[in-house]
């Protein structure tokens, strides 16, 4: 084969890259709409599953809302075995309170939700309570392994501190 | 990204030739920084557990109504690693039977004109929050939304 033929041969070999980058541009947009890089307040947990549940609503954003979740933490130096086996893990040290990615120590709990109820009292005084109570609605996101006792502290706490409107997340069972 | 096709070269006749080998690069990039964060969400819903008004959250318990209620009582088995739940002097096993049972002890309030008596869910604070969801769950499954939350008072001798 003469040497021009070779060329020739060689420069109908061209890819058309095209409807590659048409289709990767597709992807990158569905990848880019459908990852959450926002900051957000729900920490990665494995929720209890309840199939009465009302699914999540948009939430107002002129509404208050804090989201105490209650999740565990490894112990420093180590995984806890307990829970790296899906058991319930007992420990109290290894149960965290985390408010907005931040930690709360047990100490300062009771304050942190009096503050957090604070921000937004209700205008006027509530006839039955008698005080100023909070507008803001406090959503508890609590591990499936989390105690009881600390969910109920929460709760105690909100409730001294003039939250009532509570809610407790679970998850949608899977079909099937 | 090997290669150096572009757009335009066919034919040879168009003059602007755009080399997109670095564009396909970089999106290949983007792709795969996309693909490897992404993360399906689990479906989340919520149980509303608004608190009485008046009460706060230590509530005035009156002698009473002490009784106006059904009570499920729940241990943590730390032997057995298993939550046992009691309605009464009853220990139950099964959701089916603690449903029913929930039921029966709820209808027979209604009977007695007091339809709003709540069910109160007396748990010790070890009992694993999934167990107390469950309750809660047979609860709002038999139309009861009245549901009150207790600190249990120590378990039983052996447990």
């Amino acid at each position: 084969m003469s040497k021009r033929k070779q060329q020739q041969i060689k420069e109908d070999l061209i890819v058309n890259l095209v409807p590659m980058v048409d289709i990767m541009f597709l992807l990158l947009l569905f990848f880019m709409l459908g990852a959450d890089m926002s900051q957000r307040e729900a920490a990665e947990l494995v929720l209890p599953t309840a199939s009465e549940i009302k699914e999540n609503e948009k939430v107002k954003s002129d509404e208050p809302t804090t989201t105490v979740n209650i999740q565990h933490v490894d112990p420093p130096g180590g995984k806890c075995p307990i829970n790296a086996t899906a058991g319930y893990c007992r420990e109290v040290d290894h149960w965290a309170v985390v408010i907005r990615g931040r930690e709360i120590p047990r100490e300062t709990l009771r304050e942190q939700i009096k503050n957090e109820a604070d921000a937004s009292l209700e205008p006027d005084v509530d006839p039955l309570a008698g005080v100023r109570l909070s507008a803001r609605k406090l959503i508890i996101r609590a591990d499936r392994a989390a105690p009881y006792g600390d969910v109920n502290k929460i709760i105690e706490y909100a409730g001294t501190a003039g939250i009532y409107k509570i809610e407790v997340g679970a998850a949608v069972p899977p079909k099937g | 990204m090997a290669g150096s096709s572009g757009i335009g070269d066919e034919g040879g006749e168009n003059p602007v030739n755009i080399n997109v080998t670095p564009l396909v690069d970089i999106i290949f990039c983007l792709c795969v920084f996309f693909m490897v964060s992404f993360k399906f969400k689990q479906l989340e819903g919520k149980f509303d557990s608004w608190l009485p008004k008046g009460k706060g959250a230590v509530g005035s318990v009156q002698v009473d109504s002490l009784l106006d209620e059904v009570r499920v009582a729940m241990y943590w088995d730390e032997a057995n690693n298993r939550t046992i739940r009691q309605l009464g002097n009853r220990r139950i096993e099964s959701d089916e039977e603690l449903a029913q049972l929930i039921k029966e002890g709820h209808d027979a309030w209604v009977r007695m004109n007091k339809p709003d008596t709540p069910v109160t869910i007396d748990a010790e604070a070890r009992v694993p929050w999934n167990e107390v969801i469950v309750v809660m769950n047979l609860c709002k499954k038999n139309r009861i939304d009245k549901i009150e939350f207790a600190l249990g008072a120590p378990p039983p001798a052996g447990l």
